[in-house]
Parts: structure tokens; sequence; C-alpha cells
């Protein structure tokens, strides 16, 4: 039973991974260890039959997920070793109430079992001979119209959330407004003026060029000043 | 693992699957412990601590797929994936926040979280 | 019918091994055959160069970050997008409307997004 084989080699795989995920000292191992965790995963639910899901596992998981969390640790210089010192005083605890929880899950699922009638309570039951992406779309989109609405409006928030925690009021960006700038005007204006005219006739008047007095004597002083140094520099 | 009775009630939808659902829920247990486990041992860590919650999300979608292909019911991959976006978005707006506080702060230990502590 | 699914599936299988062969072949081909001298000179900075091996962890510009977080978004809302086109025919215009009031949501925030200058690069 090839299928069965699968299954077992994936989830001892995925569970392997998930240990390493949580108990490995580096972060950028973890993250590594976690798109494992993921493609594992994606290979059970192929198992399950949920095609699409798989995928989109596959894509946005592993493609950007994992990536975002690699990222993050890459950018944080953070001095990991100082936020492992815990980790030995803080197991027994966690070792203990994980033990509790999976005894519990066990025993929830020992002795569980489904209703006779299951079956007929089922909401959407799976077509036969459809693909599991378009018996997807069949009723995502009117069926569960709002919680796909909500969904879009999750992306909304989280999208607008990330721009204002990150992005910094920092407008040192220059921007180019295209049509700001074709539609300016009065700023520049064209005129024709007539051949030979002066610039009094156009009417641009030069600022008044009239040396107060007193200043002639000094210029000359000055440069006579001048030529001595230069004259001693030369001897 | 007991059969828990699936053969008998749901003889019709069984092969859906290669193995039986109690493999699938026996795992996706496993993987809700390690999550949790993972949040006790990195406490300090906050990436480590959101991947521990990535990785309990992912048990929860891992238990909702194999009840919806036992059942031969489609509403649960649907919920699994809302909860895939769901968890997208946590993901990015948890570290949009770390990477806001360790600029601010300069570390991310968990314990030094407390400035607004009373 | 899960047998019959999963039967397409086994050309991947067969890739993943092939894959797994070729490039464990080509990892420990290289381990054996290649003559390998250490040597500590070998690492040292060349001349006056950097150092060959050096810390890989340095800071990023946020704005790297920002990107990454809004092709999540629009990565999954692509995602969307694939079960709706290939129903499309069979959800008839309320499916058609739905959509377009999703995509509308994520272009209130891609407009936002847009003026706000997330997406300029200096």
């Amino acid at each position: 039973m090839i299928a069965a084989a699968a299954f077992y080699l994936f989830a001892a795989v995925l569970i392997a991974a998930a240990v390493m995920v949580v108990t490995s000292r580096n972060p950028v191992h973890s993250v590594l260890f976690l798109i494992l965790a993921f493609f594992n995963a994606a290979a059970l639910f192929l198992l399950a039959g949920a095609e699409f899901l798989a995928m989109i596992l596959v894509i946005v998981y592993v493609g950007a997920v994992a990536v975002l969390f690699l990222f993050v640790v890459m950018m944080l210089d953070v001095d990991f070793a100082k936020l492992r010192e815990g980790f030995q005083r803080y197991a027994p605890v966690g070792g203990v109430v994980g033990a509790i929880l999976l005894l519990e899950l066990l025993l929830v699922f020992g002795t569980w079992q489904f209703a006779s009638d299951a079956a007929g309570f089922r909401l959407n039951p799976a077509p036969a001979g459809v693909d599991n992406t378009r018996a997807l779309g069949r009723i995502l989109y009117t069926d569960f119209v709002w919680l796909f609405q909500l969904s879009g409006l999750i992306l909304l928030v989280a999208m607008i959330g990330a721009i204002v925690l990150t992005l910094r009021g920092k407008t040192s960006t220059k921007r180019q407004d295209i049509a700001k700038q074709v539609a300016r005007s009065g700023s520049v204006n064209l005129r024709q003026p007539a051949l030979g005219a002066g610039l009094g006739a156009i009417g641009i008047e030069r600022p008044p060029v009239e040396p107060p007095p007193g200043e002639k004597p000094r210029q000359v002083e000055h440069a006579g000043h001048g030529h001595d140094h230069g004259h001693g520099g030369h001897h | 693992m007991p059969a828990m009775g699936m053969t008998t009630a749901m003889g019709d939808t069984t092969e859906m699957m290669a193995v039986g659902l109690g493999h699938y829920l026996t795992v996706s247990a496993i993987l809700l412990t390690l999550g949790v486990l993972g949040i006790f041992l990195n406490r300090k860590n906050v990436i480590v601590i959101l991947m521990s919650v990535e990785l309990i999300l992912l048990s929860v979608t891992l238990n909702l797929v194999a009840f919806s292909a036992t059942l031969g019911d489609l509403t649960g991959q649907v919920f699994a994936m809302l909860i895939l976006t769901v968890a997208a978005a946590e993901a990015a707006i948890g570290l949009a926040i770390v990477v806001i506080y360790f600029r601010n702060r300069g570390t991310i230990e968990v314990e030094e979280i407390s400035t607004l502590k009373g | 019918m899960t047998q019959q699914m999963l039967a397409e599936y086994f050309p991947i299988l067969v890739f993943l091994g092939i894959a797994a062969a070729i490039a464990s072949a080509m990892v420990g081909g290289a381990m054996l055959v290649a003559r390998q001298k250490p040597n500590p000179e070998k690492l040292s900075a060349y001349e006056c160069g950097f150092e060959p091996f050096d810390d890989t962890r340095r800071r990023f510009d946020v704005r790297f970050y920002l990107v990454a977080i809004l092709f999540i978004i629009f990565d999954l809302e692509v995602a969307f997008l694939f079960p709706w086109a290939v129903a499309l025919g069979e959800i008839g215009w309320f499916g058609f409307l739905s959509m377009m009031g999703f995509l509308g949501v994520l272009t209130v925030g891609f407009v936002y997004e847009w003026r706000k200058g997330a997406l300029d690069w200096e």
C-alpha cells in the first residue's frame, strides 16, 4: 500500500521537523525546519484528497510566510544565544503541560466516535467526479459569501496594519507628478517682444545699480593694499 | 489507536483516505502539543513563539482537512482556507510588531515587553 | 477515487526521488573525488580585502519587509482567484459579484498603500 507508506513517511518527517522547530538552537534553522514541516503537511493534505489546499500551503506558506519569517530573523541582529537562557528552566513545566495536553487529546480520541447518522448532516457533500478546486469554487463564493468577504477584510486590515506599523513618516522620497507639472501655469509666461526692444520695453526692470558714495575710495585703497602684498610676496 | 467505530458508521466514505482518520488526528494532536511546548520552551524569543503559533494553526488545519475527507464534506476545507488566511495575516502583523519593537527598544525578549504594565 | 487521484501524483514522487538522487550524487561525488587541502591561509582575507567568512546577519532596510508583507497579502488574494476562475461558469453572476466585492476591498487597500508611498523606492 504505497499511499499508507507515504502517509507514515510524511507524518514522521512532519513531526520530526516540528520538534526541530521548537528545539533548534538557531532561529534560522527553526525557519528552515518550519518550511520542511509545511511541505510535509502539504503532502498529508494531498493524501487526504485536499489538492487545492495542499498547493496553497506550498505557495502561500513556503513561498511567502516562511520567507517572511526568514527575513525577520535575518533582519534583526539579536543575540539569539541570550534568548535561550531560560530553556532548561522552562523545559519541565512545558513538558508537563504538553504531556497532559497530549494525554487528554488521546483520551478524547480513544472514546469518541461518529454519530450513526453523521453522514446525513453533511452541509456540502463532496460531489463525485468533480476535482477538488472546482468543487471548492462552487461553494466558496456563493454559499460562504460572508466568510469570503470577511477574509477579504482580514487581508485589508493586515495590509493597512503593516503599513501603519512599519512605514515611518519619512517623506524624503521625491515624487514626480506629471499631471501637476503639465497643468502648471502662471509662473512661466511666454511673450513675444518686439525685435530690438530693450528690457524696459517689455516691463522687466533691472534693480538700480547705484553705488553708494564713499565706496570708490575704499576700493582703490583695497586694491593698493593688495598690490603691496603682492609686491612683498614677490620679494 | 482504535478504529473509533468509523468503519461501521461511515463505511461508504472511509475509502476516501489511504489511512484512517485516527492517524490524522494523532499527527494533529502531536503537532498541537509541540506547538504549545514550543511556546513554553522559547519563552523569550518572540519569533519562535510565532512559529509555534503557526504550528498550532497547521495542526488545526490538518484536523479540519482530515474530517472533511472522512465525511466527504467540503465545509472543512473552506474553513481551512479561512484559517490559512488568518494565519498569514497574523504572521504579517505579528512580525511587523516584532520589527518595530526591535527598532524602538533593541531587543525582542518577551519579558522586557512590560512597559504598559502598571 | 482518491487512489486514482493519488496515482496522478505518482510522477511527482518519482521526480522527488530522482532529484534527491541527483543532488546527493553531486554533493557526495564532490566530497569523495575533489582534492581537499585545507589551509588556514585559504580562509584569511586576501591582502586588504574584507573577510571571506563573516556574520551573515546584517540589518536590512525595513522597506524590504514591507514589500514582503504586501506580497503575502496579494499572494493570498491570487490564491482565492484560482477556484473562482475554475468554477466561474457554474456560480453565475452572484459568484462574479462576490469576487468583485472581495477585489474591491483589496483595491481600497492597494490605493491606500499607493497613496502612503509604501511602494516607493528611493
